[in-house]
């Protein structure tokens, strides 16, 4: 396990050294010298750990992911939240979340959750729209409605 | 003295005032629930003070960090939960002594020693940090590329297990740190023809995503769906014994001196000052075999420890730009945002700024004696009976609504979902995150000092290495570069020969 992550790892920095020392020849002078010596440390280092995990002879036990299934469900809900966040607008994608996060990690206290959202909808309401003043994406239920929102 | 006057002026208004007693109180509460740790709230809260007052700012980030640092002992004592990694040490003695009915003491006991560890770390930060600050006036570009390189060197070797890794960190973070505009010439680096990219990564978006996406996760993949019981949070009052306080005196002192200078090395943290406090009082009492079985003395020398790590940590960030440890960068990621270069010559140009955070370093440690104890543990605790499922979103949410107001982009919610997924899997493979923030803050002083100190010089490279004083922080940098190498090499061949003698 050890192994094969240090392998990906090592590989995964030695092509990004290289793209970026090769990004870097586009920028004359100065501009262009340091990114480059960056990008080629960065792809010796990267190659340091290839070599490595590749002469290592010990294939320890290193978990990548503790519960695969949630971490992935919890990635998943983030991914959609933040592309409905502009789109449906900051509490109602928020209030969503808090109701559907919760359910894809298997939680079944569905009052118990409903009533947790509401009251942490509304204290961040409180604090970041009614205190802070902070503009926050609109909500689209408030155009729907024709309100000013 | 004029220095501290005028600072104490600034400090001693209603803003500082309410910022460090909010911050305090809310510093106990997230040390207290396991899952939630300061560096988390601090990269949490960093976003939302851009339109403070930097004392507002800087004065809520202490409040939370010396708050954290108690809060951490609640769970530790009650539930044998660390709530944050500094408070290990503090479950040995603290969760027998519960067992034996003495919670609410074990609980009295913490919060004093994480006051008097808290309130001597902050005094020797306002002795030494102004004098180191001094020695610095004589530095020029060169010195100021050595310090940037030296910092991450150290931090990068220091900070992980893997010190190769920990400097593939560190220049991931130079890397990251060189994207858009080029402030000497002007000419856009890596950015894709994107005009979100010229004004580079946003530090605070790639922050908050290292630091509080990876735990959230954390969070999801244990799933905690009930909380705690309310009888595992009783508490039982029990009176100190006479004289049982001050035979506390001397742990107090060794650990306030171990936590002191562990917080000024590089890369070491509150759980390393709290373990080597706590080893040091059960080496040093007539009866080590208490220590484990619920000795008070184990709960002061722990909680002292990892509260007097706290502001000496700041002393390397405040008077030289490097921080020792993450919390130190979080702090100058903060004096960033208010537009303050950390390093030489912040002592000079804000010094209210400068002695004001020690002050409030000082006041936040003393706060901790009103605010924490027993009755307000019973309130703190009460939080943990909320099923830890349900902190995943909220967490989530906060993260997004501060990130979105720095800058009202929707752009920068995907970079943080990036970076923070990025932390996650790069802490899984040992990879530590601290070099890379620190690559990203001193990147920008360490390319333009060195370009500056060859332009000086007219190309002449030789000046980096020929000026005394950074000579000798050229060779102290290739040491700590250095010295893992030796280390494991010598490692190797006593194992070589131990392997020919068999």
């Amino acid at each position: 396990m050890e192994r094969r992550q240090d392998l990906s790892l090592g590989a995964i920095f030695v092509v990004l050294g290289i793209a970026a020392a090769w990004g870097a020849t586009a920028y004359s002078g100065a501009s262009g010298i340091y990114p480059m010596v960056l990008g080629i440390l960065l792809a010796l280092c990267g190659a340091i750990v290839l070599i490595r995990a590749i002469r290592s002879e010990i294939a320890a036990e290193r978990v990548l992911i503790d519960a695969p299934v949630k971490l992935y469900a919890a990635i998943a809900v983030g991914v959609i939240y933040v592309a409905l966040v502009v789109p449906l607008g900051f509490y109602t994608s928020s209030f969503l979340l808090m109701l559907a996060l919760p359910f894809a990690l298997g939680f079944r206290r569905y009052a118990y959750a409903l009533a947790v959202a509401a009251i942490f909808t509304a204290i961040v309401y409180i604090v970041f729209s009614v205190f802070l003043e902070r503009p926050l994406p609109r909500e689209a239920i408030l155009t729907l409605f024709g309100s000013g929102g | 003295m004029d220095f501290y006057i005028n600072a104490l002026k600034g400090v001693l208004t209603f803003g500082p005032i309410a910022a460090m007693i909010g911050a305090t109180i809310l510093g106990v509460f997230i040390g207290a629930l396991p899952g939630l740790n300061p560096v988390m709230a601090i990269a949490l809260l960093l976003p939302l003070t851009y339109s403070m007052d930097p004392l507002v700012a800087l004065g809520m980030v202490a409040g939370i960090y010396n708050g954290s640092m108690y809060g951490g002992a609640i769970p530790s004592i009650l539930l044998r939960i660390p709530g944050t990694p500094a408070s290990i040490a503090t479950t040995f003695d603290g969760f027998p002594m519960a067992e034996k009915g003495e919670a609410s003491k074990a609980l009295k006991i913490a919060c004093y020693s994480s006051a008097i560890g808290g309130i001597a770390s902050a005094i020797a930060l306002m002795t030494v940090g102004p004098l180191l600050a001094k020695v610095t006036l004589l530095f020029g570009p060169a010195e100021y590329f050595w310090i940037a390189v030296f910092g991450m060197a150290s931090v990068g070797v220091m900070v992980g297990s893997d010190p190769v890794k920990g400097l593939m960190a560190a220049l991931l973070g130079l890397w990251v740190g060189t994207i858009g505009l080029d402030n000497l010439s002007g000419q856009a680096r890596y950015t894709f023809d994107q005009t979100w990219l010229l004004g580079g990564m946003p530090l605070i978006v790639v922050l908050v995503g290292l630091y509080a996406l990876p735990p959230v996760l954390q969070l999801a993949e244990k799933s905690d769906f009930k909380g705690l019981s309310a009888a595992a949070l009783k508490l039982q009052a029990v009176p100190f014994k006479p004289g049982e306080l001050r035979e506390m005196i001397p742990t107090w002192l060794r650990a306030s001196g171990i936590g002191i200078s562990v917080g000024i090395l590089p890369g070491a943290g509150g759980n390393i000052a709290a373990f080597l406090s706590y080893n040091t009082a059960k080496n040093a009492d007539k009866d080590p075999g208490s220590f484990g079985k619920g000795n008070p003395k184990g709960v002061a020398a722990a909680e002292c420890g990892n509260n007097a790590d706290n502001a000496a940590s700041m002393i390397p960030a405040l008077a030289l730009g490097i921080p020792g440890n993450v919390v130190a960068a979080l702090v100058l990621s903060a004096l960033v945002i208010h537009g303050l270069q950390p390093g030489p010559q912040l002592f000079q140009l804000s010094p209210v700024l400068v002695g004001g955070f020690m002050m409030e370093m000082l006041l936040t440690s003393l706060l901790i004696l009103f605010l924490g104890g027993a009755l307000s543990t019973r309130v703190f605790a009460q939080f943990q009976r909320l099923p830890g499922v349900l902190l995943v979103p909220s967490i989530l949410i906060l993260m997004c609504v501060g990130v979105y107001v720095i800058n009202g982009r929707a752009v920068d919610l995907w970079i943080m979902l990036c970076a923070g997924v990025a932390g996650y899997f790069l802490e899984k493979v040992n990879v530590p995150l601290a070099p890379i923030i620190l690559g990203m803050i001193l990147g920008p002083m360490a390319e333009q000092s060195v370009r500056r100190a060859l332009l000086i010089s007219r190309g002449d490279a030789t000046e980096l290495v020929t000026r005394p004083i950074s000579a000798v922080l050229a060779i102290a940098t290739v040491l700590v570069i250095l010295w893992p190498i030796y280390k494991a090499m010598r490692r190797k061949s006593s194992l070589e020969s131990g392997a020919g003698l068999v």
